[in-house]
């Protein structure tokens, strides 16, 4: 049994057993994977939730997570750990440098005999804002050059009002305005106080709403997509409402759509409708071909 | 670009390989000594003939107190090395510190550290795939995966202004570097490495791996061991462990030849968690960039 100090953690020597069952449990539930170098990360979120369960050691929060009866709870519970502070403007730049440098043109080769030169894009559970405020920042200063004379149009959902409502206020402090470089903080934000606010410009294209990804009936009328975003969204859904998410998304995207997800997560076990596409430093989804009534 | 006749004089420059270290001193013996049955190997007689090269021996314990080849305890002798590693993994690190001893001091195109980045990266990803995916031979993987861009080494030595100006073209345009090469040279560097391969009288296995990885539909004997390469190789390329460069483009792993080539040998192929592999190589990524940077410093 591993004894856990107050963090922070050092981890020398090889990995302790329990905490790589609890990084395999996460990742057969959630999807959601830490490498062997990112475990640290893992072990000061457990020690976390142990310090509120009270739980001495590993092993005893390991069964927290697998036998006692409260266990989907603590799973929930230690997932909100982890993505706890991952929300900010541009999260994952090796995932936007591919979006803008491959996924872009590829999407707009695939559209150059459609009649509407239009590019939609979803940002599926976009909490405060930030993603599809980054995502239309990029899209502005490829106005000029490759989508010149495109129309993008960002819709941007969560089920969480209070998220929405932050979302459409469009004013973060410098928590979640840290990766932004000089240049994108002049110009597409206006200083409000001790914070910065979007410009309007940014917020012209996107569209905010409130959706239940578990909503069959309102998921069905998300159509006709290029690329969607669902980022630490989908590991906290069990493996048959995720299917079903996963099968709405393989609907709503066009045939040369791409699907994203958070950094290190996966859709394997989900789904095969969709195949994993490499690109620079980063993963995405594209659409397979679809076996007999998809799965 | 380059004309036929050109290449021609280009690749009869290289098999001189006038220009071109001989494979070092140390490894060939130690090499043909560890081809021997385990029980026959005598822990003295290796750590002996490491120790005759005093920079290859400080290099090899260096490596040999990474995690990346699995020790977690301080190792601070090469006799400690090689009981607590193995004669295989200690002969696989002596074989990566010798690729590092072989690139020229002054290359001026692609950076040694990200050559050696790449190559190490390499082995690694192929020694972790080929056991993830139950392939027949995964003692080869490791040692493949480190020389599968031998005829890179060749190219700097002998042709340094004509590879620099395909590595330059590769990355202004962001494509794979072979592809580069065949503009630029006319021919890639796994013609290269072949010559050198041959000279060097490496086995058959390796000799398909650096003169096909590229190539891998002309592959027959050792097929299995290209793909695996083939796929450990673009792997790397598409992460951080890439040759200093980013390729601008998108892969599907299962559109590669090397992926139908592997499916029929290994059943571990069928339903693989390709993101699992992907986000696993995190980890070797740091490992590496550390480990040759500590090294390089040395």
């Amino acid at each position: 049994m591993t004894a856990v100090a107050a963090p922070p953690f050092a981890i020398a020597g090889p990995p302790d057993p329990e905490l790589v069952r609890i990084r395999d449990l996460i990742y057969r539930s959630a999807g959601i994977f830490h490498p062997d170098n990112k475990l640290r990360l893992l072990l000061d979120r457990c020690g976390r939730r142990m310090k509120e369960l009270k739980t001495q050691t590993l092993h005893e929060y390991c069964d927290c997570l697998t036998i006692k009866p409260t266990r989907q709870t603590e799973l929930i519970a230690l997932l909100n750990e982890i993505t706890i502070g991952e929300t900010c403007f541009f999260r994952s730049p090796s995932q936007l440098d591919a979006l803008r440098q491959i996924v872009i043109p590829k999407v707009l080769e695939a559209k150059s005999k459609a009649p509407l030169r239009r590019l939609r894009i979803w940002c599926a559970g976009c909490s405060t804002g930030e993603e599809p405020y980054t995502l239309s920042m990029l899209m502005l200063e490829e106005a000029q050059g490759r989508l010149k004379d495109w129309t993008v149009e960002i819709l941007a959902t969560d089920l969480n009002e209070r998220s929405l409502a932050h979302a459409t206020n469009g004013i973060y402090g410098s928590y979640s305005t840290r990766n932004l470089t000089p240049l994108y903080r002049q110009k597409y934000f206006i200083p409000a106080g001790e914070q910065l606010q979007i410009q309007p410009a940014v917020r012209s294209s996107i569209t905010f709403s409130r959706l239940n990804l578990s909503d069959d009936g309102r998921m069905a009328l998300m159509k006709g997509i290029d690329i969607i975003f669902c980022c630490n969204v989908l590991i906290y859904f069990d493996l048959v409402s995720k299917r079903r998410v996963i099968q709405h998304f393989y609907n709503s995207l066009l045939p040369h759509g791409y699907l994203f997800l958070g950094h290190s997560e996966s859709l394997y076990g989900v789904s095969e409708d969709f195949q994993l596409l490499h690109l620079p430093g980063a993963t995405a989804y594209i659409r397979g071909e679809r076996s007999q009534g998809g799965k | 670009m380059n004309t036929a006749a050109t290449k021609a004089t280009l690749l009869s420059r290289i098999a001189g390989l006038d220009h071109i270290p001989t494979i070092p001193a140390v490894l060939a013996p130690l090499l043909r000594y560890l081809q021997q049955p385990v029980e026959d190997l005598d822990v003295q007689k290796v750590t002996d003939l490491i120790a005759q090269d005093k920079s290859l021996a400080a290099q090899c314990l260096q490596m040999a107190n990474s995690p990346l080849y699995g020790r977690w305890q301080k190792i601070d002798s090469l006799r400690g090395a090689v009981v607590g590693l193995g004669f295989h993994r200690v002969s696989d690190i002596a074989m990566s510190c010798g690729v590092l001893n072989l690139m020229p001091k002054d290359i001026g195109a692609i950076d040694p550290v990200v050559f050696w980045e790449h190559s190490l990266g390499c082995a690694l990803v192929c020694r972790h795939f080929a056991r993830k995916i139950s392939y027949p031979d995964p003692s080869k993987a490791y040692l493949a995966g480190l020389l599968h861009d031998l005829g890179i080494i060749v190219n700097l030595w002998v042709l340094p202004r004509e590879f620099r100006e395909a590595y330059e073209f590769a990355r202004a345009e962001g494509i794979p570097l072979h592809e580069a090469e065949q503009k630029v040279l006319g021919f890639t560097h796994c013609e290269s490495g072949r010559l050198l391969a041959d000279k060097w009288e490496l086995s058959a296995p390796l000799k398909e791996v650096v003169s096909l990885h590229h190539n891998i539909q002309e592959a027959h004997d050792h097929a299995g061991l290209v793909a695996l390469v083939e796929i450990s190789d673009l792997l790397c390329r598409m992460s951080g462990l890439n040759y200093g460069y980013i390729e601008n483009r998108q892969v599907n792993l299962l559109e590669q030849t090397g992926f139908a080539v592997l499916s029929q040998q290994c059943k571990g192929l069928k339903d693989f968690d390709w993101a699992r592999l992907t986000f696993e190589m995190d980890s070797y990524m740091d490992e590496v960039h550390t480990l040759v940077r500590a090294i390089y410093r040395t």
